[in-house]
C-alpha cells in the first residue's frame, strides 16, 4: 500500500528527513511517533504529494508520488491537525461542497451522527467549540471513502469522551480495510491504535516495530508489591521472569502477608526515552 | 463537472461572506452619482465606472477571498483535493465575472452607455477575469490584506491610466492593444471592437493561464516548500 526507499529530504541545505525506509500494509494502522519538529508532518507531507521535491522512491497505492496526478487524491484523505473549514458556512455545507469536490460521495447524515454533530449541522463553523472542530474536520476527511487515511493528531484537544468517540471511528475505519498513518506525539493513542509504530527523531526513524514488541524488547516487565515489616510498609520489586527466584515474595504469599502485588510495565513512552533520548511529550 | 461544483461553492461563499450585497450597495451608490451628474457626463462616467468599479472590483474581492481562504486553511483541503489549479482558478474567475457583468450592465444601463449589449457583456466579463487574475497572482504571494492593498497600486494604475486617457481624447489606435484600453473600446462599440475583442481575449487568456500556474505553486506552497 505505502512503500517509502531511501527517503531523503531538507527545506533548507542542512539534511533532514534522511535514509527513511519503510512499508505499510494495507489494512494497517502504522503510526509516526516523534515529539515536535521531529519531522512526523513533514513525512505525511511527502506521503500526501504536497512535497515532491525529495529523493528516493516515495509509492503510494502504487503510484509514485512525485508523478501523482489529481485523481491519486480520490483515495486519500486526509485529517489535518488544525481545522481546514469555511467558517461562515455550516458543517453541512463545508461537507456538501467538499464532497462535491470526489467522485465518490459519501452520506453526509450518517457521518455527522457518526460524531454526535446532527443537531449542531445547520450551525455556522464560527460558532463550533474547538472539539466540535476537530469532529467536523475528521469527517470530512472521511467523505470519499478513501482507502488511505492520513490522520495528524486527531485527539488532540477532545475531552476524553470525544477522544474515545474518535478512536473508535479509527479502528471501524481499520476494520473496513483501511490503511490508516497516524501521526501523533501521543504514546496511549499510539499504544492502543497502531500496529505498528515508528520513532522519528531529528528526520530519522530510530526503531519501528509493534507497540508490544517494543515494549517487550526491553524485557522490563516487572512485579511490584508492599508489604508489612517492623510496622512499617515496605516495598519489593522483582523482575517478571524471575519471579520464582524471590524468596521474600514467596514467602509473604505462603503467609497472606502481602498488602498490595501488581504487575508493571514499560510504557512506549519509556522505551522512546530509552531508544532515542527524547521525549515525547 | 468539478468545476461546476467549485463554481457553486464560490458563489455560495461570496454570498455568505457578504461579497454580493457589497455589490449591491456600489451599484445603487454609482447608478445614484451617475443620475446626480449632468446628462452629457453620463456616457463617459459609465464607462469610468464600469472599468474601475465591476470590472476592476475582482481584483480586490479576489484578493480578499484568496486571503481568507488561506488564513482558514482552507487551502491545505483544496490542495489534497483531486482539483486542479486550472479547475481553481476557472471557478474563481468565473464566479466574480458573472456578478460583474450584471452589475456593469446594470451601471451601463443607467448611464445609456450600452449601444450593443453582447460587446458590452462581453468587454465587462472579459475584463472582470482579467482583473480578477490579476488578483489572484497577486493575493496568491502575499499573506497580509495591508501587502496586497499595496501590491495593487501598480498594478490597477497600469491598467486604469491608459484606459482613462483613451476615454477622455487620447485615442490612439496603438493603445487598443493595452487590456483596458480594449475594455473601453469593445463596451462602447468603437471602431475597433472586433480587434479590442481579440486583445482582450489575448490578455485575459494569458493572465487566467499565469494565475493557474501561481495557484498550482500556492497549492504547492502548502507542504511548506516554495518552488
Amino acid at each position: 500500500m505505502i512503500s517509502v526507499k531511501n527517503l531523503n529530504f531538507s527545506y533548507t541545505k542542512k539534511p533532514f528527513i534522511e535514509h527513511v525506509t519503510f512499508e505499510v500494509k494495507s489494512g494497517e494502522i502504522f503510526g509516526f511517533l516523534g515529539p515536535s519538529g521531529a519531522g512526523k508532518s513533514t513525512l505525511q507531507k511527502i506521503l500526501t504529494g504536497l512535497i515532491t521535491t525529495y529523493t528516493g522512491s516515495v509509492k503510494v497505492n502504487g503510484t509514485e508520488v512525485k508523478q501523482r496526478d489529481n485523481s491519486f487524491y480520490e483515495q486519500i484523505g486526509v485529517d489535518f491537525e488544525f481545522p481546514s473549514l469555511y467558517e461562515k458556512l455550516t458543517a453541512r455545507g463545508n461537507l456538501s461542497f467538499f464532497n462535491s469536490l470526489y467522485k465518490k460521495q459519501g452520506d453526509i447524515d450518517a457521518l455527522l451522527a457518526s460524531v454526535g454533530l446532527t443537531a449542531d449541522a445547520a450551525k455556522k463553523v464560527a460558532d463550533y467549540s474547538k472539539g466540535m472542530k476537530s469532529r467536523l474536520n475528521f469527517i470530512k476527511a472521511l467523505l470519499h471513502d478513501p482507502s488511505i487515511l492520513f490522520l495528524d493528531e486527531p485527539t488532540s484537544g477532545l475531552d476524553p469522551s470525544n477522544a474515545r468517540l474518535m478512536k473508535d471511528i479509527v479502528l471501524t475505519e481499520k476494520a473496513r480495510g483501511k490503511t490508516i498513518i497516524l501521526t501523533t506525539h501521543n504514546m496511549y493513542d499510539a499504544t492502543e491504535l497502531c500496529d505498528r509504530v515508528a520513532f522519528i527523531v531529528d528526520g530519522e526513524i530510530k526503531a519501528l516495530d509493534t507497540p508490544h514488541n517494543l515494549i517487550m524488547s526491553k524485557g522490563a516487565a516487572k512485579i511490584q508489591y508492599t508489604y508489612l515489616h517492623n510496622g512499617r510498609e515496605e516495598k519489593g520489586q522483582v523482575s517478571l521472569s524471575k519471579t520464582s527466584e524471590d524468596e521474600l515474595l514467596a514467602r509473604l504469599l505462603r503467609n497472606n502477608q502481602l498488602l498490595s502485588i501488581h504487575s508493571s510495565e514499560p510504557t512506549l513512552n519509556d522505551i522512546f526515552v530509552e531508544i532515542t533520548g527524547r521525549r515525547l511529550q | 463537472m468539478r468545476t461546476k461544483a467549485l463554481l457553486k461553492g464560490d458563489i455560495g461563499f461570496q454570498f455568505k461572506y457578504g461579497f454580493y450585497f457589497l455589490y449591491l450597495v456600489f451599484s445603487v451608490l454609482y447608478i445614484g452619482i451617475l443620475f446626480a451628474l449632468p446628462f452629457e457626463w453620463r456616457e463617459k462616467a459609465a464607462l469610468l465606472m464600469v472599468l474601475t468599479d465591476p470590472a476592476a472590483m475582482g481584483l480586490y474581492f479576489m484578493g480578499a477571498i484568496i486571503l481568507l481562504e488561506k488564513s482558514e486553511k482552507v487551502l491545505n483541503s483544496i490542495a489534497i483535493s483531486p482539483v486542479k489549479s486550472r479547475e481553481y482558478v476557472l471557478s474563481k474567475l468565473l464566479s466574480i465575472s458573472i456578478i460583474s457583468t450584471a452589475v456593469g450592465l446594470a451601471i451601463g444601463i443607467a448611464g445609456g452607455v450600452v449601444s450593443n449589449l453582447l460587446y458590452f457583456s462581453i468587454g465587462v466579463f472579459l475584463a472582470s477575469c482579467l482583473f480578477s487574475a490579476v488578483g489572484l497572482i497577486i493575493a496568491a504571494n502575499v499573506s497580509t490584506l495591508n501587502a496586497f492593498i499595496i501590491a495593487t497600486i501598480p498594478a490597477s494604475l497600469l491598467i486604469n491610466v491608459p484606459a482613462i486617457a483613451y476615454l477622455f481624447g487620447f485615442k490612439k489606435n496603438w493603445l487598443i492593444l493595452h487590456p483596458g484600453v480594449s475594455m473601453i473600446e469593445l463596451c462602447s462599440s468603437g471602431q475597433n471592437a472586433i480587434f479590442a475583442f481579440l486583445v482582450l481575449v489575448f490578455w485575459t487568456v494569458l493572465l487566467a493561464a499565469l494565475s493557474s500556474r501561481v495557484v498550482g505553486k500556492m497549492l504547492q506552497a502548502v507542504g511548506g516548500v516554495k518552488l
